[in-house]
């Protein structure tokens, strides 16, 4: 059987046992005496290892086959685990990882699998007394251990079987042959083994209709169970082991079932991507019917109907396909509370890490690209947020640094902050530098909360003291802004010498499609999203002023620096004189403010964002395009790079 | 580059000003009218805009000004219609950049990408062996990084553009 088409299934489910994995590593850690980290580990890494066999992946298998033999030994012996097991299991799930990605990518060769050799040592150590296998004990004299097999004894063996306990009807004829026939068909699900008593015995007079084995399988517990009962005359089903749960006892009529409960299926990123750029057409027709809809309307005022009609049904539909892009950032934040911790340790830091916010939802291709710029900022907070433990004690703060990750919907956009009680950034130390490299004039006596992230953001600025190997490389703060950015969103900073430092950063909740103002400059059209538009006002209407050398507005008493459109984007030749009374588009992002000058006002509708390969040279103001209900393209202008 | 890989391929021929030129037809996606372009400021004149080509966004390079010939008529006349056509071509596809000019663009791995060009008149398509081509860099006024061959077609010379060189620096890599 090809099995290629799994592949990215396989990797798709492992990756969340994977990051369960170091969830309830990190549980544990915490709390060493509770028992539920370690049965939740041994499941997913059974899991992995199940999957990864039927995968034909033998490196994988093996390596998650001796972790979990580890597992089963410190579940078994329910004494709170020490710090080197912890840390060795953190290092197993870690290479696991890596080894399953390699072998995803047909390198499985590569995988370094080093650790098994600590882990097979802290096995012999930790392994309880002996005791009898589970079959052993199945069949053992006490008839207390036959009814009911402890699951924790299940994966002693070295096979990751279930064990499948059959009863045929006593008064059944052919006891002998209907096991016979059971163990056939549960040899078409998976490898059978050690099948008690020996099938040779089910020949005999005495069998007496009962016996055991292990299947090896990834067949669910419903269908090994199915399998069995199709021989008929069977009294009794039992199958325990594997991976879904510790015993499953399946009742043929609750298997059937599966209504009542939300179900889902996983689909391939590329087909919701198809089916976005499919409605994306569809919208744009759609604002051409209007167009023409409004032609005929006059003639025939049905068509006005009909168009009313597509367009609340493009509109539901577009909902609904936003909406199933949509994914909770969890998914992403999940890896966090391993990454800060690792940090944390590396450089003898405490810290206690929180995420507030874990299901608020944003558009997959967003989150996705959130991950890198998130790490850099978290990594930054350990480095050079949270102070030593003893510099901590001085300051009368609690030894343990606090990082809070912070997820929050806004009107049209999600703030995710990463904010820190630390030791705050130091801006007279920046203001130095600053000086020192030309970045500000030495003149300027002070910083704001706005200057001090821009000198932050230039590429290659740095204050780390001693470059370590966790960040201050000059890399990070610039780095993450630029990502930001391209995603249509803004960075902001908060700092308090002693208290703490909070990034913020906006993004728009979808890429895809969103609200914009239409804006005429000379005869050309230009898009704004409305996911930063704060207000307009009336050139003329207002007082104006100069703020460093740029024309600027008041507003409630506010200076906001004016960016003239037509000199900006050099529109030229046939346009129009400006009308005397030009609108202005106040943009806001975070406390960053921008007065758009435009020539006027067209509309304000739902546009399609689309990527274009913008050409050397373009100015870098535009965010990508739209096509409008004409079918003529229009430059979608970036906020960010416009404030 | 050899000559037998020019032989094989199939051309499309085109006019640009009163030069003939010709394109690797694996390279050409599709022949469309002239589109309405929507000005991308900053960008280099050679640009023309973007177009909307059934919902894909595709910028257009001005056939006259890369080619670096003067412009034909500068105002077409009304009553003519729409003149001339949009050739719309992927890069990074086929051939291998030119190693001459502005050292070429797009390179080969990633997927191909679309870039227009417009062309005054589209002329014939040339089925491989119909044509000879001479591995000659060029003719007079035409810049000789550009050019991968020069053929002959009913007596007249064309020149098979290295388009990878002629358009690859225009987008970014």
């Amino acid at each position: 059987m090809d099995l290629s088409q799994y592949a990215e299934l396989f990797l798709a489910e492992s990756r969340e046992h994977l990051s369960a994995c170091n969830q309830l590593l990190l549980e544990w850690e915490r709390n060493r005496a509770s028992p539920e980290p370690v049965s939740g580990l041994f499941r997913a890494v059974h899991t992995i290892k199940g999957m990864a066999a039927t995968m034909g992946y033998g490196r994988v298998a093996d390596l998650a086959h001796r972790m979990e033999n580890l597992l089963d030994h410190l579940r078994r012996s329910g004494r709170a685990p020490a710090d080197e097991i912890i840390q060795l299991l953190f290092r197993a799930t870690d290479a696991l990882e890596k080894a399953v990605g390699l072998a995803v990518a047909g390198r499985e060769r590569e995988a370094d699998l080093s650790v098994l050799t600590d882990i097979d040592h802290a096995a012999i150590q930790t392994k309880p007394a002996p005791q009898p296998s589970a079959l052993a004990r199945h069949f053992a004299p006490e008839p207390a251990e036959d009814q009911s097999l402890p699951a924790a004894s299940v994966a002693s063996g070295a096979s990751a079987a279930r064990i499948i306990d059959v009863v045929i009807r006593s008064e059944a004829p052919l006891k002998g042959g209907r096991a016979m026939l059971a163990v056939r068909k549960l040899q078409t699900l998976g490898k059978v083994e050690r099948v008690q008593p020996s099938v040779a015995v089910f020949e005999s007079d005495d069998f007496d209709g009962r016996f055991v084995c292990e299947l090896a399988t990834a067949a669910a517990p419903a269908a090994i169970e199915a399998a069995v009962r199709s021989v008929g005359d069977v009294e009794r089903v039992t199958v325990t082991g594997g991976a879904a749960a510790d015993e499953v006892q399946v009742n043929p009529a609750e298997s059937v079932a599966g209504g009542g409960r939300t179900r889902h299926i996983r689909v391939d990123l590329r087909r919701l991507d198809t089916l976005m750029d499919l409605i994306g057409e569809l919208v744009t027709e759609r604002g051409r019917l209007n167009e023409v809809a409004a032609r005929w309307v006059g003639q025939d005022p049905e068509i006005d109907e009909v168009a009313i009609q597509i367009s609340r049904l493009s509109a539901d539909l577009q909902n609904e396909i936003i909406q199933a892009r949509m994914t909770p950032v969890w998914q992403v934040f999940d890896r966090f509370p391993r990454l800060v911790r690792d940090v944390a340790l590396q450089l003898d830091k405490q810290v206690s890490f929180r995420v507030e916010g874990k299901e608020i939802e944003l558009d997959r291709e967003i989150l996705d690209a959130l991950g890198d710029p998130l790490v850099h900022l978290l990594r930054n907070a350990v480095d050079h947020g949270i102070e030593s433990p003893a510099e901590r004690k001085r300051h009368k703060k609690n030894p343990e640094g606090e990082i809070v990750l912070a997820a929050v919907r806004e009107r049209s956009s999600v703030a995710i902050s990463i904010s820190d009680d630390g030791r705050g950034i130091d801006r007279v130390k920046i203001l130095e530098k600053a000086k020192r490299e030309g970045i500000v004039g030495p003149h300027v006596e002070s910083l704001s909360d706005d200057q001090l992230l821009r000198v932050l953001a230039r590429p290659g600025f740095s204050t780390a003291e001693a470059v370590t190997s966790v960040s201050g490389r000059g890399v990070g703060i610039d780095v993450a802004m630029t990502r930001i950015r391209a995603l249509g969103g803004s960075v902001e900073i908060r700092t308090e010498p002693g208290k703490g430092t909070a990034f913020v950063l906006r993004l728009p909740v979808t890429l895809a499609i969103v609200r914009a103002l239409i804006a005429a400059v000379g005869q050309e059209r230009y898009a704004l999203p409305l996911t930063y538009v704060a207000e307009t006002v009336e050139f003329g209407t207002v007082p104006l002023t100069t703020m460093e050398g740029r024309d600027a507005i008041v507003l409630r008493d506010r200076v906001v620096p004016l960016v003239d459109l037509r000199k900006l984007l050099g529109t030229n030749g046939g346009a129009p004189a400006p009308p005397p009374r030009r609108p202005v588009i106040v943009l806001e992002m975070g406390e960053r403010r921008a007065g758009i000058v435009v020539d006027g006002m067209l509309s304000q509708q739902e546009i399609v964002v689309k990527g274009f390969d913008a050409p050397h040279g373009t100015l870098p103001v535009f965010s990508g395009a739209t096509i409008m209900g004409d079918g003529v393209p229009a430059l979608i202008l970036d906020a960010a790079g416009l404030v | 580059m050899t000559e037998g890989s020019l032989v094989s391929a199939r051309l499309l021929v085109f006019r640009v000003g009163t030069l003939a030129c010709a394109a690797d037809v694996d390279q050409v996606r599709e022949i469309l009218p002239r589109l309405p372009t929507t000005r991308i400021p900053g960008a280099p004149p050679v640009v023309a805009g973007l177009v909307n080509v059934r919902g894909t966004l595709v910028t257009v390079v001005e056939g006259w000004r890369a080619l670096g010939l003067p412009p034909l008529s500068p105002t077409p006349s009304p009553d003519a219609g729409v003149i001339g056509s949009t050739i719309i071509l992927e890069l990074g596809k086929g051939e291998e950049p030119g190693n001459g000019g502005g050292g070429g663009g797009g390179g080969g791995g990633e997927a191909g990408k679309l870039i227009g060009f417009t062309v005054d008149e589209v002329v014939d398509m040339l089925a491989s062996g119909e044509t000879t081509l001479e591995d000659r860099k060029g003719l007079p006024g035409v810049d000789p990084t550009l050019v991968r061959a020069v053929g002959r077609r009913n007596g007249e010379l064309f020149i098979v553009l290295d388009v990878a060189a002629l358009l690859g620096p225009i987008l970014p890599s």
